[in-house]
């Protein structure tokens, strides 16, 4: 008895330390960043004798900072959108239908997840050079957007895939029972259905393209996005704006992704009520 | 669920797979074929030129640094899937067992500290490790040396970059698979007198090999290609395979060599993916889903 109370402590203790400890590990340079944007010494030392917020206003005033952040806004808008669009659908006919050469469709769309970023950036460069050549256009921000898409996708189409698995068609049944055609069972019930996790997907894409580095860097040729700015600013030399820049971009991204899952759990519960009351 | 079979004639079907196909043969596996033929080609005075041969592919055999470069990054990719795999065992136990409640707010933590820009967490990391950072700032206060330690710039900063930025692949891989393991098993180990220990060795870890598997593979393949970390906290003293092939592109201008460096860590890559793969499809029907 006494042994399984000293393994019972024993296990609890290093179950939840090593939680605690991996959440502690993940946000010391997040932690870290928040407490220098708030540091009114140009030299970024700890400890912090006194503090300001004066370098927000020198990052706005930067000259790269409203464009990078231009295109950053850009390229994520227009690359969630493409890929939550071939996501779903693709998701779709991962789980739900059964065709020949299944196997190469999905092998196909998952293995970009697979690649290191820097090497499908490269391999990507080459082709939009060897096509640039061809019809005379030069990297820029759509390469990039391009460059993203195709990043994106696997992610968007395995996030709804997951959801998709198991789904429950009793209700378009019913639907197609009714009278409903194709269109409309998709529309009325398929679709209301399935975008709780198109949503998250669309969301989780949309950060992983605006913080994305790798892809970009490769490219966008001079277009620079915030990831790339701030890479060739700590280059020459480290500047307290790049601390007030992650300050003001993390809590807009925190806030969207507790918003997802607050989304999440509101569909879920009325889904439930829905059928209790059918 | 049911699952309709359908055939190519269908528009359905035609529609849900042929953009996103189309797309990915475009833009991903045309340029692979590309990047295959470009290594059979030289360079001229910075310029590409049409010469179908082996020299280049010549040139990477022999050249030594090439060589302990790669070996380097496979090293360095080895010790970054040891730690990631045994930091997330207990991570994933505890949230599948322990935080059942709170569950969802670990996982959205985890989820925005993987999501957050890559430079500024590695930029953030430098502040932290930095001789007058952070971690010696408090260190200091509370009575130690004013450097107690100094790593940044060294192969262990490196080290901590590649563990944080792939951490998460880990944990949710292998998470996934303790969720799915039957509690009876482990009650069944219980009642017959196992301890609480001795049945995570011989049940749950067994059962949960294919998400160790899987998430050791990925960490292990995206570590191949590594840039970032090696070169802001590496302080790109100990270049790895990332960037001596971005430096083959951009300083040297040899696209063919580029290339012919691409396909060996590509290769590298796939032949770990498939090999385990082939380990994945043997352990599965053994841990079979109840």
């Amino acid at each position: 008895m006494k042994f399984h109370r000293v393994e019972h402590v024993a296990g609890n203790t290093v179950l939840y330390g090593s939680v605690a400890a991996v959440l502690l590990f993940f946000y010391v340079p997040i932690f870290t960043l928040i407490l220098f944007s708030f540091s009114d010494s140009r030299f970024l030392v700890f400890p912090i004798d006194s503090f300001s917020i004066r370098w927000f206003g020198d990052l706005l005033q930067s000259r790269d900072f409203l464009p990078a952040l231009r295109n950053s806004a850009v390229i994520a808008l227009f690359s969630t959108l493409a890929a939550t669009v071939l996501g779903t659908a693709a998701a779709v006919a991962w789980i739900r239908y059964s065709f020949r050469f299944q196997r190469v469709f999905q092998a196909l769309t998952f293995s970009p997840l697979l690649f290191p970023q820097l090497l499908l950036g490269v391999v990507m460069l080459l082709w939009f050079s060897v096509l640039g050549g061809w019809f005379g256009f030069s990297p820029s921000v759509w390469t990039a957007t391009v460059g993203h898409i195709v990043y994106i996708t696997p992610f968007a189409l395995i996030i709804i895939a997951v959801q998709l698995y198991g789904f429950d068609d009793t209700l378009e049944d019913a639907a197609r029972d009714a009278g409903a055609n194709q269109w409309q069972v998709f529309r009325e019930v398929t679709f209301p259905m399935m975008w709780p996790g198109v949503f998250v997907a669309a969301i989780f894409v949309f950060l992983l393209s605006w913080g994305n580095f790798y892809i970009t860097y490769s490219l966008a040729g001079t277009a620079r996005t915030l990831p790339t700015f701030v890479f060739s600013g700590i280059a020459v030399g480290s500047s307290p704006i790049y601390p007030a820049l992650a300050t003001i971009t993390f809590i807009p991204g925190l806030g969207l992704l507790f918003f997802a899952e607050f989304m999440r759990r509101r569909a879920a519960a009325k889904r439930r009520v829905e059928i209790h009351t059918e | 669920m049911q699952i309709r079979t359908k055939r190519w004639s269908s528009p359905t079907l035609l529609l849900t797979t042929l953009p996103l196909a189309a797309l990915l043969i475009t833009f991903f596996i045309v340029p692979l074929a590309m990047t295959g033929v470009l290594s059979f080609q030289g360079t001229e005075y910075y310029r590409l030129v049409w010469t179908w041969d082996l020299e280049v592919w010549r040139e990477v055999f022999s050249q030594f640094s090439y060589w302990s470069t790669m070996l380097r990054t496979l090293t360095m990719a080895l010790i970054a899937v040891f730690l990631c795999v045994v930091i997330s065992i207990p991570v994933a136990y505890a949230l599948v067992h322990r935080l059942a409640a709170v569950q969802n707010h670990v996982k959205i933590l985890i989820v925005f500290a993987f999501l957050t820009d890559a430079v500024l967490k590695s930029f953030g990391w430098v502040l932290f490790l930095d001789r007058s950072g952070v971690f010696n700032g408090m260190f200091a206060l509370i009575g130690f040396g004013p450097v107690t330690t100094d790593i940044l710039f060294e192969p262990a900063a490196t080290m901590i970059g590649m563990v944080y930025n792939h951490l998460p692949y880990t944990i949710f891989t292998i998470y996934l698979s303790m969720s799915r393991i039957d509690r009876d098993l482990m009650q069944a180990a219980y009642d017959a007198g196992a301890s609480k220990i001795r049945t995570f060795f011989e049940v749950t870890l067994p059962l949960s090999l294919p998400g160790i598997l899987a998430g050791g593979v990925l960490v292990f393949v995206l570590s191949l290609g590594v840039f970032l970390e090696p070169k802001v906290l590496g302080g790109g003293k100990a270049p790895m395979a990332a960037e001596l092939i971005r430096q083959t592109f951009e300083t040297r201008v040899n696209w063919p060599l580029g290339a012919a460096l691409t396909l060996v860590l590509i290769v590298i890559g796939a032949l770990t993916v498939i090999a385990a793969s082939a380990l994945l499809l043997r352990l599965l029907p053994k841990t079979g889903e109840h």
